[in-house]
C-alpha cells in the first residue's frame, strides 16, 4: 500500500489559514508573528508529507532549511517590534500608520 | 492513522488558541504545543531528525525569543493595551478570502493523484536512526545536507548571519550618553505615545 | 520674351513689398512710386502685343511644383485684353489716385495695397491653369477686402470688407468644387489640357463643373443673389471703386466664363443659366440705381446692372460682344467714377446728390467727365458704349434668346433714366449744400463722410489728366468693332471662343432693328428723367421733389428687395446661433468639459486606490492574502481544464 499525503496536505492547509487568519485579524504584533510561525510550520508539515510519499529527503533539507530562515525572520522581527513599540504605550500594529496616503 | 487524527485535532486547536487569545502568553503556550504535536507527526512520517530539530529550533529558540520580547514589552504586571481597531469590517471579507483560497487549494489538491503508487514505502525505521541508508535518519540527512545539498546549506549560514547583525543594529538602543552633570538622564523605561502623523 | 511677361507679372509684386516695407520713409511719394511701377507693367505689356496675338500665345512654365501640376502663365489675346485693362486704366487710376488720396494720412499702404491688387489680378489672368486662377482670384478677394475696409476706424467700412470677403469666398468655394471635381474626371487642371478634353467629361459632370465655376462668377461679379455687396463696397476710398469695383475685379468672373468657354459651350444649360442669371442682374441693377441718394452708389448698382450684361452676354456665347462690353465698361464706369470723385473731393466728402446740384457751373470738367461717361453708358450713337451694349443685346437675340432680349432692352431703357436723374439732381439747378439734411429729405446717413486732412491740395490737374485719357477710350474705344465679324476686335479674338454646341440663328430681325429699338427706349428713359428732374419747372421745385420722393421711396426698393435681410436670415443668423452656441456650450461643456472629466477621472480613481494605502500593516497584508487566494483560484481552475 502506497502513502497518501492528502490528510497531510489537507491538514497543513488547515493550520495555515488559521495562521492568515491570526495574521488578518490580530492587531497585537506579536500575535501576528506567531500566526506567521504557524504558517512556516503548516509549509514544513506539507513538505514532510511529500517527502515521505516519494521517499526522498529533499523535503527533509527543504524542511531545514525553512526552519532556519523562519528563525532568522522571527528575531529580525521581533527586533523591528522592539525597536518601535519600545516607547509607546499601545502595542498595536493599526498605530504604525505614518507612512499613509 | 489514530495517531494522525488524535495529532491533528491537538494541531489544530493549539493554533486556534494560539490565534485567539488576549494575552501573547497564553499564545506562546498554545504555539508551544502546536510545535510539540508538530514533531511527533514528524516522527510518525519518518522524519525523526527533523522532529528533533523542531522541538529544538522552534520550541527551545524562537519560543524564548517571543517569550522575552512579551518580557521586554510588558509595562509592569498589565495587559498589553490596544488602540481602536482600524479595520472593524475585516473580519467578514477575511474569512470569506481565506474560505475560498481554502476551498481551491482542497479542489486542487485533492482532484489530483499527489504521490505515485508505485513506490513502496520503508517499514517503521525507528531504532535505526544514525544509518546513512535509512530514510529520515540523521545519517542519510546529514549525507543529503552535505554533499547534494551543500550550497544551500552554506547560504543558510549566511541568512543566519545577516539576521544577526540586521537584530543588533535594529534592536539596540543608542549609546547612552554621558550627562557631565548637566541634565538628568532620560529613565529607560519612559513612555511617549507615537505621533501620528496625518 | 519669357522675361517680359514674368516681369509684367511680378512687379506690381515688388511694388506693393516695397511701398510696404519702405512706407513710412517714401509717405507721399509712395503713390508715384506705385503709379510708375503699373505704367512700366502696362508698357511691357503693350509691348508684348504681337506676341500674344500668335498662335498659342506666349507661354511660359515654370515647371511644376506638384509631379503632374505645371505652373505657369499664358498670354493669349484674352489675358492680353484683359492685362492691358489692367495695367492700362490701372494705372490711370494710380496716377489719379496720387492726388486724391495726398492729403490721407497712409498714402504708402494704400499705394500698396493697389499694387497687390494689380499683382493679384495679373495672376489671375495671366495663369495657364486653374490652380493659379484660384490663387489669383483668391488674392484679389483679399486686396479687395483690404481696400474696401481702408479706412479701419469707419466701423462702415470694416463691416462692407468683411461682408465683400465672405460672400467672394462662397465663390471661392464653387470655383474649388469645379477644381475638384474637373481633377477628379480628367486628371489634370492646365487649360490646354482640360479644354482639349472636355469631351471625357460626363454631362452631369459637366453640368456641376459650369454651375460651380459659375457660382464663382455670381460671387466675384455681384450677380444676382451675391451682389450685396458690391454696393456695401462704396466705403472704400474712390479710387478703389474705380480699380476694383467697376474696371477689373468684378469682371473676373466675365473672365472666367469667357476663357472656360470650351466648357461653357458644350453644356447648353448652364448657357442658358448664366443667361438667365446675368439679364435679372442687369434689370435687378437698374431698377435698384432709381432709388438711390449716395452718388456712388448710383454707379454701384449701374456697375452691377453693366456686368448683367457682360455675363448675359458670355453666357449665351457671345463672347467677343460681352468682352467688348467689358473693354468699353471699364472706360467709361473708371470715368465716371473718377468724376464722381473730383466732386466728392471738391466737396469735402459729400456724397449725398440731395446736398449738391447746380455743379454745372463750379465744376466744369468734372460736369463733363461725368456727362460723358453717363452718355457712353446709356449706349448714345457713336460713343464708346453703344457699340458693345448693341452687340450684347443683338447677339442675345440672334442666339434664340428673345426673353433675354427684352430684358436687355428694358434694362437700357431704364440705365437712361436713373444715370441722368443722377446727372440732373447733381449738376443743373441751384446748389442745395447750404440746406440742412431734413430739408432735402435726408433722414439718416446711410455712409460717415470719407475722413481727410484739409492740409494739403495738390493742383487740379494732377486728378483731371487721367480723367481725359479715359475720355479717349471713353469715346473711341467702340470703333474696333466697327465692321462685325470682320472687325479688328473680332479678328483679335479669331476663333478663340469657338461656338455652342447649342447655337440657334433666329434670322428676320436684323441689328439695325434691334439698334434703333434700344435708341427708342433710351430715348424714353431720358425724357422722364428730363420730366421729372431735369425741366425747368421740375428744377424750380427740387428741394420739395427730392423730400418727397425720400418719403415715398418704396420701401421695397430702400431694402434693395430685400436680399440683404434674406440673406442675412439664411446664413448670418444661423452662422451666428450656431458660434454662440458653440461658444455657450460647446465650449465649457464638451471641450472643457472633457478636459475637466479627465481630471475628475483621475482624481476619482485616486481617491478610490487611496483607500487602499491608509497606512495600515492589515491593510496590506489583506491584499497580499486576497492576491495570493485570487492566484490559488485560477490555478485550481486550469489545473482542472
Amino acid at each position: 500500500m502506497s502513502f497518501d499525503p492528502s490528510p497531510y496536505v489537507a491538514l497543513s492547509a488547515v493550520i495555515f489559514f488559521i495562521g492568515v487568519l491570526g495574521v488578518l485579524l490580530r492587531r497585537n504584533p506579536l500575535i501576528v508573528l506567531m500566526s506567521i510561525e504557524l504558517m512556516f510550520n503548516a509549509a514544513n508539515l506539507a513538505l514532510v508529507a511529500f517527502s515521505r510519499a516519494w521517499v526522498n529527503n529533499a523535503g527533509h533539507v527543504f524542511v531545514f532549511l525553512v526552519i532556519t530562515v523562519a528563525a532568522a525572520e522571527a528575531a529580525i522581527g521581533l527586533a523591528i517590534v522592539v525597536a518601535v513599540f519600545r516607547r509607546s504605550v499601545n502595542v498595536d500594529v493599526d498605530e504604525v500608520a505614518s507612512m499613509r496616503g | 492513522m489514530t495517531a494522525f487524527w488524535i495529532l491533528g485535532i491537538l494541531l489544530v486547536a493549539s493554533a486556534v488558541m494560539t490565534v485567539t487569545q488576549k494575552s501573547p502568553v497564553y499564545s506562546v503556550v498554545g504555539l508551544l504545543a502546536n510545535f510539540l504535536a508538530l514533531a511527533v507527526l514528524f516522527m510518525t512520517l519518518d522524519a525523526e531528525f527533523l522532529a528533533i530539530i523542531q522541538v529544538v529550533v522552534y520550541g527551545g529558540a524562537i519560543l524564548m525569543l517571543f517569550v522575552f520580547v512579551i518580557a521586554l514589552l510588558s509595562s509592569g504586571t498589565g495587559p498589553f493595551t490596544e488602540g481602536p481597531n482600524r479595520l472593524p469590517l475585516a473580519r467578514g471579507p477575511a474569512l470569506a478570502i481565506v474560505l475560498i483560497a481554502f476551498g481551491a487549494l482542497m479542489y486542487a489538491v485533492l482532484r489530483a493523484p499527489l504521490a505515485p503508487g508505485t513506490i513502496v514505502p520503508p517499514s517503521s525505521t525507528l531504532g535505526l536512526a544514525g544509518q546513512p541508508d535509512v530514510f529520515g535518519s540523521i545519517g542519510d540527512f546529514g549525507t543529503a545536507l552535505f554533499t547534494t545539498h551543500l550550497l544551500p546549506f552554506e547560504v543558510t549560514a549566511f541568512i543566519l548571519m545577516v539576521a544577526v547583525i540586521g537584530v543588533v543594529l535594529i534592536a539596540a538602543d543608542a549609546v547612552p550618553q554621558r550627562t557631565h552633570g548637566h541634565h538628568p538622564v532620560r529613565p529607560k523605561r519612559e513612555r511617549e505615545p507615537i505621533v501620528k502623523v496625518r | 520674351m519669357n522675361a517680359l511677361l514674368i516681369s509684367i507679372w511680378l512687379l506690381p509684386l515688388i511694388g506693393a513689398i516695397l511701398l510696404w516695407a519702405f512706407g513710412p520713409q517714401l509717405n507721399r511719394t509712395a503713390g508715384v512710386v506705385g503709379t510708375f511701377v503699373v505704367f512700366f507693367s502696362f508698357a511691357l505689356t503693350v509691348a508684348l502685343f504681337d506676341v500674344a496675338r500668335a498662335p498659342g500665345g506666349l507661354h511660359v512654365t515654370f515647371g511644376s511644383w506638384v509631379p503632374g501640376f505645371d505652373f505657369g502663365l499664358l498670354l493669349d489675346p484674352l489675358a492680353l485684353l484683359w492685362a492691358l485693362v489692367i495695367t492700362g486704366i490701372g494705372g490711370l487710376i494710380h496716377a489719379y489716385a496720387v492726388g486724391y488720396m495726398w492729403s490721407d494720412k497712409a498714402v504708402a499702404r494704400f499705394f500698396a495695397y493697389m499694387n497687390f491688387f494689380v499683382f493679384a489680378m495679373l495672376t489671375l489672368v495671366l495663369s495657364d491653369n486653374f490652380v493659379g486662377l484660384l490663387v489669383g482670384w483668391g488674392l484679389v478677394g483679399l486686396a479687395s477686402y483690404f481696400l474696401i475696409s481702408f479706412w479701419f476706424y469707419k466701423p462702415s467700412a470694416v463691416a462692407a470688407g468683411r461682408k465683400a470677403f465672405v460672400i467672394n469666398v462662397f465663390g471661392d468655394i464653387g470655383l474649388m468644387l469645379a477644381i475638384f471635381v474637373l481633377f477628379a474626371q480628367l486628371g489634370s487642371l492646365g487649360y490646354a489640357a482640360v479644354f482639349s478634353k472636355v469631351g471625357q467629361l460626363s454631362m452631369p459632370a459637366l453640368l456641376l463643373v459650369c454651375v460651380a465655376l459659375f457660382v464663382a462668377c455670381a460671387a466675384k461679379s455681384a450677380q444676382v443673389p451675391l451682389h450685396t455687396w458690391l454696393p456695401d463696397a462704396m466705403e472704400g476710398p474712390t479710387p478703389v471703386s474705380a480699380l476694383i469695383h467697376a474696371a477689373t475685379m468684378v469682371t473676373a468672373g466675365v473672365y472666367l466664363i469667357a476663357r472656360c468657354a470650351p466648357l461653357f459651350n458644350a453644356s447648353p444649360q448652364s448657357q442658358e443659366l448664366v443667361g438667365i442669371i446675368g439679364a435679372l442682374t442687369a434689370l435687378t441693377g437698374a431698377v435698384l440705381g432709381l432709388a438711390q441718394w449716395d452718388i456712388k452708389r448710383v454707379l454701384a448698382y449701374s456697375t452691377m446692372s453693366q456686368i448683367g450684361y457682360m455675363i448675359m452676354g458670355v453666357g449665351v456665347g457671345a463672347y467677343e460682344a460681352g468682352v467688348l462690353h467689358f473693354l468699353t465698361h471699364a472706360f467709361f464706369k473708371a470715368q465716371l467714377f473718377l468724376g464722381a470723385g473730383l466732386v466728392i473731393h471738391a466737396l469735402h466728402d459729400e456724397q449725398d446728390i440731395r446736398k449738391m446740384g447746380g455743379l454745372r457751373r463750379r465744376m466744369p470738367f468734372a460736369f463733363l467727365a461725368m456727362l460723358l461717361g453717363t452718355l457712353a453708358i446709356i449706349g448714345f450713337p457713336g460713343l464708346s458704349g453703344s457699340f458693345s451694349k448693341d452687340a450684347v443685346i443683338y447677339g442675345v437675340l440672334e442666339r434664340g434668346h428673345p426673353m433675354l432680349f427684352g430684358a436687355g432692352v428694358l434694362a437700357a431703357g431704364l440705365t437712361a433714366y436713373y444715370m441722368f436723374r443722377m446727372i440732373f439732381i447733381t449738376f443743373f439747378g441751384t446748389y442745395r449744400g447750404e440746406l440742412d439734411d431734413a430739408a432735402v429729405g435726408v433722414a439718416e446717413r446711410v455712409s460717415s463722410p470719407e475722413p481727410e486732412d484739409h492740409a494739403v491740395h495738390l493742383p487740379d490737374w494732377v486728378m483731371q489728366a487721367p480723367v481725359a485719357v479715359l475720355m479717349l477710350g471713353t469715346v473711341g474705344a467702340g470703333w474696333l468693332a466697327i465692321g462685325g465679324t470682320s472687325s479688328p476686335w473680332y479678328r483679335f479674338f479669331g476663333d478663340a471662343f469657338g461656338t455652342s454646341v447649342a447655337a440657334a440663328e433666329v434670322p428676320g430681325f436684323p441689328e439695325i432693328a434691334s439698334t434703333l429699338l434700344v435708341l427708342v427706349v433710351v430715348a424714353a428713359g431720358f425724357a422722364v428723367a428730363y420730366a421729372r428732374y431735369g425741366s425747368p419747372n421740375a428744377m424750380a421745385h427740387a428741394v420739395d421733389q427730392l423730400r418727397n420722393e425720400s418719403r415715398t421711396m418704396p420701401a421695397l426698393l430702400v431694402h434693395a428687395f430685400y436680399v440683404d435681410d434674406a440673406l442675412d436670415a439664411l446664413f448670418v443668423r444661423p452662422a451666428r446661433a450656431l458660434g454662440t452656441f458653440c461658444a455657450r456650450f460647446v465650449d465649457p461643456h464638451v471641450i472643457d468639459g472633457g478636459v475637466k472629466d479627465l481630471v475628475w477621472l483621475a482624481s476619482a480613481l485616486g481617491l478610490v486606490f487611496r483607500v487602499l494605502q491608509n497606512g495600515l500593516v492589515r491593510t496590506y497584508a489583506f491584499t497580499l492574502v486576497a492576491g495570493a487566494a485570487a492566484v490559488l483560484v485560477y490555478a485550481a481552475w486550469m489545473g482542472s481544464r
